[in-house]
């Protein structure tokens, strides 16, 4: 999808017409309305940890912070091992990110390319794989996993997880492989190169886009994994963030702001590539989805 | 020479994406289809979490005990709810939300930005927040209320039990609506403008371009995202878990919640496994549903 395009946007005629500066004003207000409802509990995060929590557990709490108290964010790191838990979670979304790209990659390729006996029922296979529920697995999985002593290991939780981002990141690959025409393929092949090689070569260059999509997506969910992350670590050196901020959940000896600037550092890092990238996110994962 | 190489190559051709797709196949068999084999397995069976005793094969009994559970029956109807409530609050906020960010006006990438942060955010993240703003003492959510509707008293968010129920429809609606609605956003940019201008030049006024245009346009993304939004509805794990573990009295627990409880909390794997594997045919259900339907409407081969 071309920037431009949307840029452009869709005048709807009937915002032109004769009430047009009502309708303006009324559209301005209605994107107003939306924006602060869909903002106001991330402002609210970063004001919870900015003020000393006896504001916080206080009623009628101020819309406004009263007090302005940004060493929490210095604090945090002597009080919370939360260094520690970015850390583990950094590795367990490196982990999947990078099985998931080389696994979905190939098969991708494999799918988009080549016509081959079998390859409608592993579409349809990868379909289904993609709607399983995780919840409903946890508990085979932790069984086998604990026979294979990977129970309270990082790389248990990669392993159980990535399997679940794996399919989704083969559709994304597929979509992007399809739009690139057969002529490119067919003459990097007259010209010598081997199937792999244009795999290499010619088609990972030319869908960079998709492959850095897959990445963020794939890193991210990492990031964000908690199911596998709270059922199979236990180890408290091998926390990682999400399980570590939800055993604050319902607490109170943590100072408050503490947990919630750990919250905010938490969701930063995926906030920042997800809004910067949304539209080729966006784009990958509707292509997929859609085309297929 | 020649054909002996190419005949080479051609072989080579035939077994290769076999080759590449191999990995894939045998990480997530591994991974997946076993697990899923063996949780079919496990509930045939008695076993508990943290006895070392070896599972002992009982038959049908979990089945039995399943049918009998008014536990099981209640969650069902509480997901099928919730994933009722939530298709309907997503589609309608996703729409509205698309239509609006589809008109031109300034500081329109802001508001796109805006719109992506809580697709962005993680769960964990999300439910640190919201439960501080759902709580009945403290919670900033009884401001607004109190502002909007005539309630004298803070609201029990999290611990009435219908409330409970609204709060995580709401609260899952604002994690899951700004993805959808940006995805709309791009099928609504992909309606052909012309139709538009034909249809003004026709005499058409903005309900019957919406309703004869706009929505044929959306139609085969609406059928996806309604699949995608059940389907994840009916995933959903952490969400619920954390929010309210499935209470009060049940009044949340959603079969994934309840599967989960029942083998790390109660400690009855087999039977938690046994749940499991209704939960898997009704996913499987939904998507062959999904499939049939989009077959009959002729989008099949989209």
């Amino acid at each position: 999808m071309s920037a431009g395009a949307v840029r452009r946007g869709h005048a709807r005629p009937w915002l032109s017409s004769r009430r047009g500066v009502l309708r303006r004003a009324a559209l301005y207000g209605a994107v107003c309305a939306v924006c602060a409802v869909v903002f106001f509990p991330v402002y609210w995060m970063i004001v919870i940890s900015i003020r000393p929590t006896r504001y916080t557990i206080n009623y009628p709490p101020n819309l406004i912070p009263e007090v302005i108290q940004p060493s929490t964010y210095v604090e945090m790191y002597t009080t919370v091992p939360i260094g520690l838990w970015l850390r583990n979670s950094a590795i367990v979304g490196s982990g999947i990110m990078l099985i998931t790209i080389v696994l979905s990659v190939l098969a991708g390729y494999a799918f988009s390319a080549f016509r081959w006996r079998g390859r409608g029922a592993f579409g349809l296979a990868l379909l289904v794989t993609q709607m399983l529920p995780e919840a409903l697995l946890v508990i085979p999985i932790f069984v086998i996993f604990r026979r294979m002593d990977m129970i309270d290991t990082l790389q248990g939780v990669i392993l159980a997880h990535a399997a679940f981002v794996i399919p989704v990141s083969v559709w994304i690959l597929k979509g992007f492989f399809d739009t690139i025409p057969d002529e490119v393929r067919e003459a990097a092949r007259v010209d010598g190169c081997t199937e792999l090689g244009v795999l290499w070569r010619i088609m990972l260059p030319l869908s960079a886009p998709a492959v850095v999509t897959v990445a963020v997506i794939a890193f991210f969910d990492g990031w964000n994994e908690y199911l596998f992350a709270s059922t199979f670590i236990t180890s408290s050196q091998l926390r990682v963030t999400s399980a570590g901020l939800a055993s604050f959940i319902g607490e109170l000896s943590t100072p408050l702001e503490l947990v919630l600037a750990g919250a905010t550092m938490f969701a930063a890092a995926p906030i920042v590539f997800f809004v910067l990238m949304q539209r080729y996110i966006v784009a990958g994962l509707t292509g997929g989805a859609i085309k297929g | 020479v020649r054909t002996l190489e190419r005949r080479g190559s051609v072989g080579r051709q035939r077994s290769l994406p076999y080759l590449l797709v191999s990995a894939v196949v045998l990480y997530v068999g591994v991974v997946l289809l076993y697990p899923i084999g063996l949780g079919v397995y496990s509930s045939f069976t008695r076993q508990e979490l943290l006895s070392g005793v070896e599972p002992r094969w009982i038959g049908l009994a979990n089945y039995e005990r399943l049918l009998r559970d008014a536990r099981v029956w209640r969650a069902i109807q509480t997901t099928v709810f919730y994933t009722l409530t939530v298709d309907l609050l997503v589609l309608s906020s996703a729409l509205g939300t698309a239509l609006l960010l589809n008109n031109r006006f300034r500081f329109r990438w802001l508001a796109r930005a805006v719109i992506a942060l809580p697709w962005a955010f993680p769960e964990v993240a999300a439910v640190l927040v919201w439960t501080w703003m759902f709580s009945q003492a403290f919670g900033v959510l009884n401001v607004f209320a109190r502002w909007l509707l005539p309630v004298p008293e803070n609201l029990p968010w999290l611990t009435d039990p219908t409330l409970a129920f609204a709060s995580i429809a709401v609260m899952t609606t604002w994690k899951i609506f700004p993805f959808y609605s940006l995805v709309l956003l791009t099928a609504l940019q992909t309606v052909d403008l012309d139709l538009y201008e034909a249809a003004r030049i026709d005499g058409a006024g903005r309900v019957e371009s919406f309703w004869f245009i706009t929505l044929p346009g959306i139609a085969p993304t609406l059928g996806i995202m309604t699949l995608l939004i059940t389907i994840w509805s009916f995933r959903r794990f952490a969400i619920i878990y954390l929010m309210t573990g499935g209470g009060p009295a049940g009044a949340t627990e959603t079969l994934v919640v309840q599967v989960y409880n029942t083998a790390f909390k109660f400690f009855d794997l087999a039977y938690g496994a046994t749940i499991g594997v209704v939960g898997l045919a009704m996913s499987l259900l939904i998507t062959a549903a999904y499939f049939a339907a989009q077959r009959r409407l002729g989008m099949g081969d989209r």
